[in-house]
């Protein structure tokens, strides 16, 4: 029993000094390895696959970035619950999604400066656009939201939404599908999502965004490791393409012209 | 047509891992099948805690340790298709060692008896007399992990494989919902052909009917 409760404690010991033994700063480490693995998930207009080859404005917005800091981009499809773990386990070096900048998610990871504005919006049936107009109309309207989104906290805090029946789903894409079989007759979500998923097109073709509302106006950032002085370097590096047009070009390519952060 | 090559590619990956699966989960079930039986109490001990473990906890869970905590710990990461091929392995090695053991214990000890009666040495009873009627009591019961096995593959999504279930979500933030739900299709095929031949493999083995 003595020897092998010393074993265990002798692996213990040698996995928590392998864990220290990561010296360097994190812009050390990924310039070191000359790339810089992006992390993301497939969404139009940001980072979508269109005949097998990868585009949309934050895949060219990054390669442009890594452009100027000297790194390779390459681009890894992750899951968004664990990409805080894929981040902590240099699985993946930053979060480069359209990810919106909260005071939990800056505790958490190393943030850069926003660049892009978002907002929540009420999608609905197109034949229900202007149906439901203030908070006694939407009483008992069924309504849904990504769990632990901006728009849960939004169905969650706005007056408008206290008699509605919510029902957290897993993801906006489901939130967006029970509306359009049925089963809600609202959904709260991202504006710059609801772009590619919905209307001309697709099979949403009947949903539509309703224009009466906008909520809970945010901002996009990029997330690399906590600490990390690799932010910094980034930074720099999108100063540079706002000053030289370029984030504006490619803005307006996706048409999100409107949304960039101008100051 | 591009769309049924993406769900194609993805699905591919789905078979990889059930193939990579059976071909690891079968060994090492049998191992950790005669590890649990050991005469040596410590080593039966630690093994039937793994056993424990594996099956006690939700697969997902241990497809993100597997793959996760390598890297948090020593900073070093598997692919992820073969992190998820090692996770199928270790579970469905525990729950296959139970199905083994419990056909090995199905054979009455008369025939062991009986063997040495012969003047057969124990290696020759167990390869010539017991374990073919070991294989044939384990074919039903195998037939249905091996079911759940092809379902259970897509569950590697949850650490960014992209086999069949993940490349069909993609479609699903783009608005489209058909592949999504063809995805149906796909597991309902390869079951029905893995049913067929578990079927065959069952009627030739009637051969050893008790």
């Amino acid at each position: 029993m003595k020897k092998i409760l010393a074993l265990v404690f002798a692996l213990a010991m040698i996995c928590m000094s392998m864990a220290a033994c990561s010296t360097g700063s994190d812009a050390e480490y990924i310039e070191g390895k000359g790339s810089m693995i992006i992390g993301i998930t497939y969404f139009e207009p940001m980072n979508y696959l269109e005949n097998g080859e990868l585009t949309g404005f934050e895949t060219e917005f990054a390669t442009a970035v890594c452009e100027i800091l000297g790194v390779t981009p390459q681009f890894q499809e992750i899951v968004w619950d664990t990409k805080e773990i894929e981040l902590k386990s240099k699985t993946i070096d930053c979060i480069w999604n359209g990810m919106t900048i909260t005071a939990d998610r800056q505790k958490a990871m190393s943030i850069s400066d926003p660049y892009m504005n978002n907002k929540q919006v009420l999608v609905v049936k197109a034949e229900n656009v202007g149906k439901w107009t203030d908070a006694a109309s939407f009483k008992d309207v069924k309504i849904v939201a990504e769990a632990e989104s901006a728009g849960e906290s939004t169905i969650k805090t706005d007056a408008l939404f206290a008699q509605a029946k919510y029902t957290a789903v897993d993801s906006m894409k489901t939130a967006i599908f029970e509306v359009f079989s049925g089963t809600a007759d609202a959904c709260v979500v991202d504006f710059v999502t609801s772009i590619g998923m919905i209307g001309e097109g697709t099979d949403y073709a009947n949903l539509a965004v309703d224009p009466a509302f906008s909520f809970a106006p945010e901002q996009y950032g990029i997330a690399f490791r906590k600490g990390s002085d690799f932010t910094a370097k980034v930074n720099a590096a999108i100063d540079q393409l706002i000053a030289n047009g370029t984030l504006k070009t490619l803005a307006e390519k996706y048409k999100l012209g409107d949304q960039l952060v101008t100051d | 047509m591009d769309k049924i090559m993406t769900l194609l590619e993805g699905f591919g990956l789905n078979t990889a891992i059930f193939f990579c699966t059976l071909l690891g989960a079968l060994p090492l079930g049998l191992a950790i099948m005669f590890c649990t039986r050991s005469s040596n109490k410590i080593i039966a001990t630690i093994f039937r805690g793994i056993v424990w473990v594996v099956r006690g906890t939700p697969l997902m869970l241990q497809l993100i340790a597997v793959f996760y905590l390598p890297s948090l710990i020593f900073e070093w990461a598997m692919p992820r298709t073969v992190a998820a091929i090692v996770a199928f392995i270790i579970n469905y090695a525990c729950y296959f060692s139970e199905i083994f053991r419990g056909g090995l214990d199905a054979i009455p000890v008369g025939q062991y008896e009986a063997g040495q009666v012969l003047g057969l040495t124990r290696t020759q009873v167990f390869f010539k007399v017991i374990l073919m009627q070991v294989v044939k009591r384990i074919v039903a019961p195998m037939g249905n992990e091996i079911i759940t096995l092809i379902k259970d593959t897509s569950l590697a999504n949850i650490i960014a494989v992209p086999e069949l279930i993940m490349v069909s979500k993609r479609f699903l933030a783009k608005g489209i919902l058909w592949p999504f739900f063809s995805t149906a299709i796909f597991f309902l095929v390869f079951t029905g052909i893995t049913t067929l031949v578990l079927n065959r493999c069952e009627k030739k083995l009637n051969y050893y009917k008790l």
